[in-house]
């Protein structure tokens, strides 16, 4: 089952830019342009796991569209121009899980979307590329129906891969997805995980070394 | 040292030295008046009795006269003028005495004193005494006349005259201090009122003022220290005004930053690191294509909107030639929404600034066209222009009354999504704002939802 994510973005590129991101990264996502339609659209279908909100839009603005998400119990990533505090601390109280100011990171958004699915125990544990099925949960990763063993840092590698599916992610990046944020190591141990991945589970195509920039698990 | 003391202190020392001066100087000199009226009145009596003795005596006198009675006649003769404070002596002894004292010994018949008879200030036992003696002959015998004038009480009253005095100057001199300082303290109030208020105003609360009653210098000061207060206060809030308005300003352009920044950021980051279709590529190139255009002008007309906000220069403009390029401008986005533009010229040439009237106009007349309704063609804008008054007009959708207000807020919009869809930058109508104050013209809106608006620029005369 794939997380179903709600975004209401009256600006076009934004919201065509984290629709895409959405999608590599697996997510069923639907956009409005606009608050009042989002609304009304709510009404016959609110099964999402998250939404993503603008603050400023038309129709109805982000705080009043957060009533009807408390309603129908859907957790609330507020993404707003918005830097002044008063606006944060609002949406904060007012309930909503996360906030993130524009302009954001890509990459930074998907980490926030799922953490605050795994704080609300919404998060979908399981990552399929090709015929790869990665259980977080569980920590097992099975190839064609196959468990394959994982070192665990060679697991993290992985998620933190198909966390950003079809995105370059650079060495940095991943050693601090994965070592934490405190970690001065060597990017060369992120190569070293790569090609135990590659081979351990038939990767080779599919993780690609983007010149530099990083490497990148392709799925489409 | 607070001002009053210095004052106080001041005025009395000044006080006690004029007065001591004063009441000694008038002290000595009514001693001196007092004792030389003694003395003048001591020679006199000492005078007269002399005189009346040695003629008495010349006259009664015998040669042949025995020593006993002459003794008994000179006796006579002198008790007949004498008092208790008179004494006759012969050789250096007393012949008749009132006095306890030998007055010889003070004021001796060789002295010159004597010879002129004047009277010789001494004092003897504590009593103070006034001695004046001369000799009379009576025959061949010389006899010496004193008279001692004891002015012991005169030099009492004397003292307690001073005494008095120094009274009365002590009581001057505190009575002085204490009306100075009341006065002084009186009138320093209001300053250290003054001086309260204005360590409260540089404090901020600058709606303070003070309370001014008297007429004096002090209540001058008062007033004009207000008048100062209501200066600074009125220039304050403009200032905090202009700050806000400022702040506001720069928060609107900060955020209408952010959003074309995002689209940007996240479009370029797609095609960076993600593997897009061909599809995906342009479609995320022409977004920020877009972006950036938008952002170009959103630069645009923030450049406009600060220089317009300086002091313009005015020409003689022809209208005609000036509505001529404002069609021009226009004609793309008219053709974009098919509608049509009617302009009347009745005004030959007006003094403005031809470059920012055409945007004035240029951005009125897009407004115009972006309230457009594409379902009633046959009615279309009109630019017009009467005497000083130039109006676009059109039947559009118009502006809600509760927003008519705000349009001339720089980011305001009545329709947030329709307005970006339509490539605004949101400070259209703050630049037409900015451009009309800038000329001293003044703009009336007048709007009705479902019917259309007219907006109306007035120039000065």
């Amino acid at each position: 089952m794939k997380n179903r994510i709600l975004v209401v973005e009256d600006d076009a590129a934004i919201r065509d830019a984290v629709l895409l991101n959405l999608q590599f990264a697996d997510y069923d996502a639907v956009a409005f342009d606009d608050g009042k339609k989002a609304a009304d659209a709510l009404e016959s279908d609110h099964t999402y796991d998250l939404a993503l909100l603008d603050i400023m839009l038309p129709g109805m603005d982000g705080f009043e569209l957060f009533g009807l998400m408390e309603q129908y119990g859907i957790p609330v990533i507020y993404m707003t121009a918005k830097t002044d505090s008063a606006s944060e601390i609002k949406g904060l109280r007012d309930g909503a899980e996360d906030y993130i100011v524009k302009p954001f990171d890509p990459l930074t958004l998907m980490v926030r979307i799922e953490k605050v699915l795994k704080r609300v125990g919404k998060w979908n544990a399981v990552y399929r590329v090709k015929d790869i099925v990665v259980n977080t949960e569980t920590h097992t990763v099975t190839k064609g129906g196959e468990p394959i063993e994982l070192q665990p840092l060679e697991f993290d590698v992985l998620v933190a891969l198909l966390r950003h599916k079809n995105m370059t992610v650079s060495r940095e990046r991943l050693l601090n997805e994965v070592w934490g944020f405190d970690y001065l190591g060597e990017t060369r141990m992120v190569d070293v995980k790569i090609s135990a991945l590659r081979r351990k589970l038939d990767l080779e195509d599919a993780i690609r070394s983007i010149h530099k920039l990083g490497y990148r698990l392709e799925d489409r | 040292m607070k001002l009053y003391q210095r004052i106080t202190l001041l005025v009395s020392i000044v006080l006690t030295v004029v007065i001591l001066a004063v009441s000694l100087s008038l002290l000595l000199f009514a001693k001196n008046t007092i004792l030389s009226l003694s003395t003048e009145q001591v020679q006199r009596k000492q005078k007269t009795l002399r005189t009346s003795f040695s003629e008495m005596a010349n006259y009664y006198a015998r040669s042949d006269d025995s020593e006993a009675v002459h003794n008994s006649l000179i006796k006579l003769c002198f008790n007949r003028f004498s008092d208790q404070s008179s004494v006759l002596m012969r050789n250096g002894k007393p012949v008749s005495t009132g006095v306890t004292i030998d007055p010889s010994a003070y004021v001796g018949p060789d002295s010159e004193a004597f010879s002129e008879g004047t009277p010789v200030a001494i004092t003897v036992q504590g009593r103070n005494l006034l001695i004046a003696g001369s000799s009379a002959s009576v025959g061949t015998e010389s006899y010496s006349v004193y008279v001692v004038e004891d002015i012991t009480d005169t030099y009492a009253r004397i003292q307690r005259m001073a005494w008095i005095f120094a009274g009365v100057s002590i009581a001057a001199i505190a009575l002085g201090a204490v009306v100075v300082m009341l006065l002084v303290r009186r009138s320093t109030k209001p300053i250290t009122a003054l001086s309260g208020v204005a360590k409260e105003i540089a404090d901020g609360a600058y709606e303070k003022r003070v309370a001014v009653r008297t007429k004096d210098e002090i209540g001058t000061l008062g007033e004009d220290f207000n008048r100062m207060a209501d200066a600074v206060e009125t220039k304050i809030s403009e200032l905090e005004e202009r700050n806000e308005r400022q702040r506001l300003f720069i928060g609107g352009v900060t955020h209408e930053f952010k959003t074309p920044m995002t689209g940007l950021i996240l479009h370029a980051g797609l095609l960076r690191r993600a593997n897009l279709s061909e599809d995906e590529r342009d479609a995320s190139l022409a977004h920020i294509e877009a972006q950036t255009q938008w952002l170009e002008r959103l630069t645009q007309n923030l450049l406009k909107l600060f220089t317009s906000d300086e002091e313009i220069e005015l020409e003689s403009v022809r209208i005609p030639e000036l509505l001529e390029t404002v069609e021009e401008g226009v004609a793309p986005k008219l053709k974009e929404k098919s509608a049509a533009l009617t302009v009347q010229c009745e005004t030959d040439t007006l003094v403005l600034n031809p470059d920012l009237m055409h945007s004035l106009l240029n951005n009125l007349v897009v407004n115009a066209a972006n309230a457009y309704d594409a379902d009633a063609p046959e009615k279309p804008i009109v630019l017009s222009v009467t005497g000083r008054t130039f109006s676009v007009s059109d039947r559009g959708r118009g502006i809600p009354k509760e927003a008519q207000d705000r349009i001339f807020e720089p980011f305001f919009r009545v329709d947030k999504s329709r307005s970006k869809k339509q490539g605004g930058s949101g400070l259209g109508l703050a630049l037409v704002k900015t451009i009309a104050d800038a000329h001293g013209a003044t703009i009336t809106v007048d709007s009705e939802p479902g019917k259309g608006t007219t907006v109306s620029v007035i120039l000065p005369e």
